[in-house]
């Protein structure tokens, strides 16, 4: 391989990683600091592939999206990755008020069934909706073309990764680094991580942590709808994304080792980059591979790469 | 002579047809497998065939040997779930697993139904053995979680780089074969028996499931079972007490591994097929949604389960408007009934006899209910 065939295998890595950890970080926090299993996280990112269709589109499609004119989906894509994460943000608020607090104090097995429930539903809501087949996000004019990074030094011209990767790998970084930052330096962050360690002393202090824990969740779900944008312009949009993506994130959650979110860093970035290895060497064992990979490293390591770190390392 | 008096004197004379009686026979062994055979021998004919009954059912014969599979597979499931509290939501692989190597026998080895059930059972437990020394070392959500990369993990195994065995999406073909080389599972009865049970292959699976409901009774009133309970009350209090916790959470696991097992090679069987999608996670899902909407821990409620899961899926889902919903409907049911009614469908037919029985019971239980009573559905049921 030749830097630019190296540079694009790093992408397609750190792009497929980027998207398993944008769904992952919401779950990770919430099920560190909460105590609080989501599967209907799967919804948020459901919705967001297809709020982010509706916003971007321009296409003509069976089902509702047909009602949606031009909205011109060149630079259409642009408002989409805006607008999804507020709308998804609302959407997170309300998911945390209605579906996660009344089980806040139950038992995991419980909230594992109930968003299981919930996500089931959804789907089908969605399918009922917008038909059963799937549909494919029209990639925008802007992001078709590979774009040439000069500071590994290609030449202009040569084709070195993907725009859309670039783009995916760009904000996720952005976005995960502004997660760490939160927890590092701002009082809402340090509230969480207190609440965590000990939430009653946490509130014996006059601290109030129902509303950190709230703004967390809600970044959380607009992190996964903004993954949902993403990903649906890089996959198929089907009404069954959502569980096909929450199954891996989770397991990524958990072999990073639960409310770290450095192992959930990890974990994405191991999954992504056995996910381009096997697509280089075996393609058919490339869905297969993540689950093996997990497999493995919790039979080594049953609670995960960094058990047990304190929530926002 | 007042009518108190009657009442008492009827009472203390006839203890024979008295509530506590029907309490006491209810709970035997021989009851729940009389009532057992009886569900197998009239479930066919009252969903498919019979008047009236069959007109609101509108069933047929082959969904009702499909629901009775099912409900060994559910019945293996909540074998898991419902005494030791192990949630897994990766039992598609025990499913498919056996599916293929019953398949694979019958079309390499030796295709004898009986054989090749066997088979498939066994390799379940095999597989059982291996993704027990995985799983078992974790809890709770971790357990559910990696129960289901396992699943995936052969899901996609299946389906790619192992298709040369599987025959990838296109699936495997088991021809049809005789029982024993005499019994052919075609073979249509008349008469009465053919009214009741059709076909050899519906005896042939009734006969599973009411050795299936049996195995479990036994466990579940042996001091065996009772330790099953133990751990999933309270796993560390058990171990304390001196039990070997691991071992005995990996006999249930393989427990109900073979029980999943059995229920994938009769579906080979049944279907005259084994595919990949049986290894998918939505096979998982729909027996976690059968096994919680019917009734945790009790052996009705599985079989209730499935059977309502498969009237949606099978009759409700050709109805016109309705039938696109099927699967919306049946999921709202789910949900809710976890977040309210953790009893299911099961809970629910208990709690109404109950109450005819004595009204003020009924009052009691909607009260603990309400200020936040906590219930386990542990009612042990016989398919009545």
């Amino acid at each position: 391989m030749n830097v630019d065939g190296v540079v694009g295998f790093l992408f397609i890595a750190l792009s497929v990683a980027s998207l398993y950890l944008l769904v992952a970080v919401g779950l990770s926090i919430v099920f560190g600091s909460l105590k609080y299993v989501n599967m209907a996280h799967g919804v948020l990112y459901l919705s967001g592939a297809y709020i982010g269709l509706l916003i971007a589109s321009s296409e003509q499609y069976g089902g509702l999206l047909s009602d949606f004119g031009q909205v011109g989906l060149d630079w259409g894509f642009v408002p989409a990755l805006v607008l999804t994460p507020v709308v998804i943000f609302v959407v997170g608020v309300a998911m945390e008020r209605w579906i996660a607090k009344p089980f806040y104090e139950r038992e995991l097995l419980d909230q594992l069934l109930v968003t299981f429930g919930i996500l089931i539903a959804a789907q089908e809501l969605v399918a009922i909706l917008f038909g059963r087949t799937g549909t494919i996000y029209p990639r925008p004019e802007w992001l078709t073309g590979a774009i040439s990074l000069p500071v590994i030094g290609t030449p202009p011209g040569m084709s070195a990764a993907s725009t859309i990767r670039v783009l995916v790998v760009a904000l996720t970084l952005l976005l995960v680094a502004g997660i760490f930052a939160f927890f590092k330096y701002t009082d809402y962050g340090l509230a969480v991580r207190a609440g965590t360690e000990d939430s009653e002393m946490t509130q014996m202090l006059g601290i109030r942590i129902g509303r950190p824990f709230l703004l967390i969740f809600a970044v959380g779900a607009a992190y996964a709808g903004l993954a949902g944008v993403l990903g649906g312009s890089l996959f198929n949009v089907t009404s069954e994304i959502g569980m096909e993506i929450i199954i891996p994130s989770l397991v990524i959650v958990i072999m990073g080792g639960v409310g770290s979110l450095r192992g959930t860093v990890v974990g994405a970035l191991l999954a992504g980059l056995t996910f381009a290895v096997a697509t280089e060497l075996e393609p058919s064992m490339t869905q297969a591979s993540i689950y093996l990979l997990a497999i493995v490293v919790l039979t080594i390591r049953p609670s995960g790469i960094f058990p047990s770190a304190e929530i926002g390392q | 002579m007042s009518t108190d008096n009657i009442h008492k004197t009827v009472a203390e004379a006839s203890s024979l047809i008295s509530w506590d009686t029907w309490d006491r026979i209810k709970h035997t062994e021989s009851f729940v497998l009389l009532s057992s055979v009886l569900f197998v021998l009239l479930f066919s004919y009252a969903f498919g065939r019979a008047p009236v009954v069959s007109d609101v059912f509108q069933g047929y014969h082959g969904l009702a040997i499909t629901i009775l599979i099912w409900s060994i597979f559910a019945l293996g499931f909540n074998l898991l779930l419902g005494q030791t509290g192990l949630l897994s939501f990766g039992h598609a692989m025990f499913f498919g697993t056996a599916s293929y190597a019953a398949a694979l026998f019958a079309i390499h080895v030796y295709n004898d139904p009986l054989a090749v059930i066997v088979v498939g059972t066994l390799a379940a437990v095999a597989l059982g053995a291996v993704a027990a020394l995985i799983l078992l070392r974790l809890h709770t959500v971790y357990f559910s979680i990696v129960a289901l990369a396992i699943g995936q993990f052969l899901y996609f195994l299946a389906r790619e780089p192992l298709v040369e065995i599987t025959k990838g999406i296109n699936g495997l073909e088991v021809p049809r074969s005789d029982v024993l080389g005499v019994f052919e599972l075609e073979h249509q009865y008349g008469g009465l028996l053919g009214e009741l049970v059709v076909n050899n292959l519906y005896l042939f699976v009734g006969v599973f499931f009411v050795a299936v409901v049996a195995s479990i009774t036994r466990i579940r009133k042996s001091p065996y079972g009772l330790i099953f309970k133990a751990i999933r009350e309270n796993e560390t209090r058990t171990a304390f007490v001196g039990l070997d916790v691991w071992r005995y959470k990996f006999a249930a696991f393989l427990l109900s591994a073979a029980i999943v097992g059995l229920a994938g090679g009769l579906m080979a069987v049944n279907t005259q097929f084994a595919g990949v999608e049986r290894l998918y996670w939505s096979v998982s899902g729909d027996v976690v949604v059968m096994t919680v909407l019917g009734g945790l821990g009790t052996l009705a409620g599985p079989v209730i389960g499935t059977f309502v899961f498969f009237y949606f899926k099978g009759i409700v889902n050709g109805f016109p408007t309705l039938g696109n919903y099927w699967l919306l409907l049946l999921s709202l049911s789910f949900t809710t009934v976890v977040w309210v009614y953790r009893d299911g469908i099961w809970g629910m037919i208990t709690a109404l006899t109950g109450a005819l029985r004595d009204p003020r019971e009924l009052v009691a239980a909607i009260t603990a209910r309400v200020t936040g009573g906590d219930s386990t559905g542990d009612a042990p049921g016989g398919e009545d």
